[in-house]
């Protein structure tokens, strides 16, 4: 596995896996209607002494090239609307209990976290603020509280498969799990103006030793 | 058809040599020529003749010595500046800093804005001045009595920039969001000496910078 697709949330996979059945639904389609086509190109390809029909697509022999194919496909997209509402919900409608929160502010060009202090608890006096830079620990549940201070942004965590807009004026609430401990991006995939290119994070996930002391030495620092 | 192709292939060549040229991604070399280029970049939020727009947050940077604003690229560049969340117009400037990536980029910019005329904007706020030269004694020491600035103490010139942005620094300065990085030495010799000034003291002192110009 590169490390392109680390699937690094708990929900990675659904996702990952919805994308790829989609794509083997599609392609088998893709695949059988130009194989048809070309088929039915050859086979009935200009020939001496014969000219050609009009065909109406009235007859039930004709007819059916299209009725049956369709009806499949009407099979095929049941299992790709359940699959989709299935993840959906997972990922954007149900919100497990939480083990901390953070804040998320996007603004040109650069993304603000504000993460709970030592008591675990989101807008108290021991908060701690970074920019370009979010801290998390391995295996916990979070709430981010997703806000913007200008424009529309969408925070954006590959290898979480995470992305959700940031819209002026809304706190819109999500949740994520990270499954694996390192050092990836966070970007903004929503074109904010001239700097959104630019506009790039690290998030830290980490195990519970080294999160906690990153609390603490972070505290401190902030510590006025 | 053989002899067809070949003459497309003497018709396209040519033109596929232009556009290979076309694409050649080589930077002019470091100086004004590429500061020019660079200032592109710049031109959307501090105006093509680097006058700033106040309506963004983005002061007048013309005619700042070349040392200053290399200074203040590279403060951007190692999180200096920029990187509070407090600090949104520095927030916007510090990934424009940071795409400066290449070898003299940094100066070649910076030599492009300070070869550019000091635009000595219009007051915007209602300090007085009167109160102001009082606090200003402390600054003169640094930025000089004609408020030119200092290279060998790392102060700027500050007659020429915009009142709103020097008010807007004093407040980043006193709050931390600016001059508080352990690394930033000269930043936080400026600091200290804005934690005793008040809001209104402030704009008196600016009041009276505008006055030497």
């Amino acid at each position: 596995m590169t490390p392109d697709l680390i699937q690094g949330s708990t929900y990675a996979a659904d996702i990952d896996n919805l994308i790829l059945g989609i794509g083997i639904l599609v392609g088998v389609w893709f695949l059988a209607a130009e194989g048809i086509f070309f088929w039915l190109i050859w086979k009935f390809r200009a020939k001496p002494d014969q000219k050609s029909e009009y065909l109406t697509g009235k007859e039930k022999h004709v007819k059916r090239w299209i009725t049956i194919p369709h009806a499949l496909v009407l099979v095929c997209d049941v299992f790709i609307v359940v699959g989709a509402v299935n993840v959906w919900f997972n990922v954007k409608q149900r919100l497990p209990e939480p083990d901390s929160e953070i804040r998320v502010i996007g603004q040109q060009w650069a993304w603000t976290f504000q993460h709970p202090g030592a008591d675990n608890e989101l807008d108290t006096a021991d908060d701690i603020f970074t920019v370009d830079e979010l801290h998390v620990e391995v295996d916990k549940v979070y709430h981010f509280r997703l806000e913007s201070r200008d424009v529309l942004h969408s925070f954006s965590v590959p290898v979480w498969r995470i992305k959700q807009d940031a819209i002026p004026g809304r706190s819109i609430t999500g949740w994520f799990e990270p499954t694996v401990a390192g050092e990836f991006d966070v970007q903004c995939t929503e074109i904010c103006g001239i700097g959104h290119g630019v506009m790039a994070a690290r998030v830290s996930v980490e195990d519970a030793n080294t999160h906690a002391q990153w609390i603490s030495t972070a505290s401190s620092a902030t510590t006025p | 058809m053989m002899q067809g192709g070949n003459r497309w292939m003497r018709a396209l060549l040519p033109a596929a040599m232009v556009a290979f040229a076309a694409c050649d991604a080589t930077p002019p070399p470091a100086g004004m020529e590429r500061g020019a280029e660079l200032f592109e970049t710049c031109v959307p939020c501090h105006g093509a003749t680097g006058q700033g727009d106040a309506d963004i947050a983005a002061p007048a940077i013309a005619g700042l010595p070349q040392w200053y604003v290399q200074e203040q690229l590279m403060g951007f560049q190692a999180g200096f500046r920029g990187k509070h969340a407090d600090d949104l117009p520095g927030l916007r400037m510090r990934p424009m800093a940071v795409s400066l990536n290449r070898d003299g980029d940094i100066e070649s910019v910076s030599e492009y804005v300070a070869s550019l005329e000091a635009t000595y904007p219009a007051s915007t706020l209602h300090g007085n001045a009167g109160r102001g030269a009082d606090s200003y004694v402390v600054c003169v020491t640094c930025h000089g009595e004609d408020g030119l600035g200092n290279p060998d103490l790392h102060a700027p010139p500050i007659v020429q920039m915009h009142d709103w942005y020097l008010l807007n620094q004093l407040r980043n300065f006193k709050s931390g969001a600016r001059g508080a990085h352990p690394e930033d030495v000269w930043g936080g010799t400026m600091r200290v000496n804005t934690l005793v000034l008040d809001d209104q003291a402030m704009q008196d002192v600016i009041a009276y910078v505008q006055t030497l110009r």
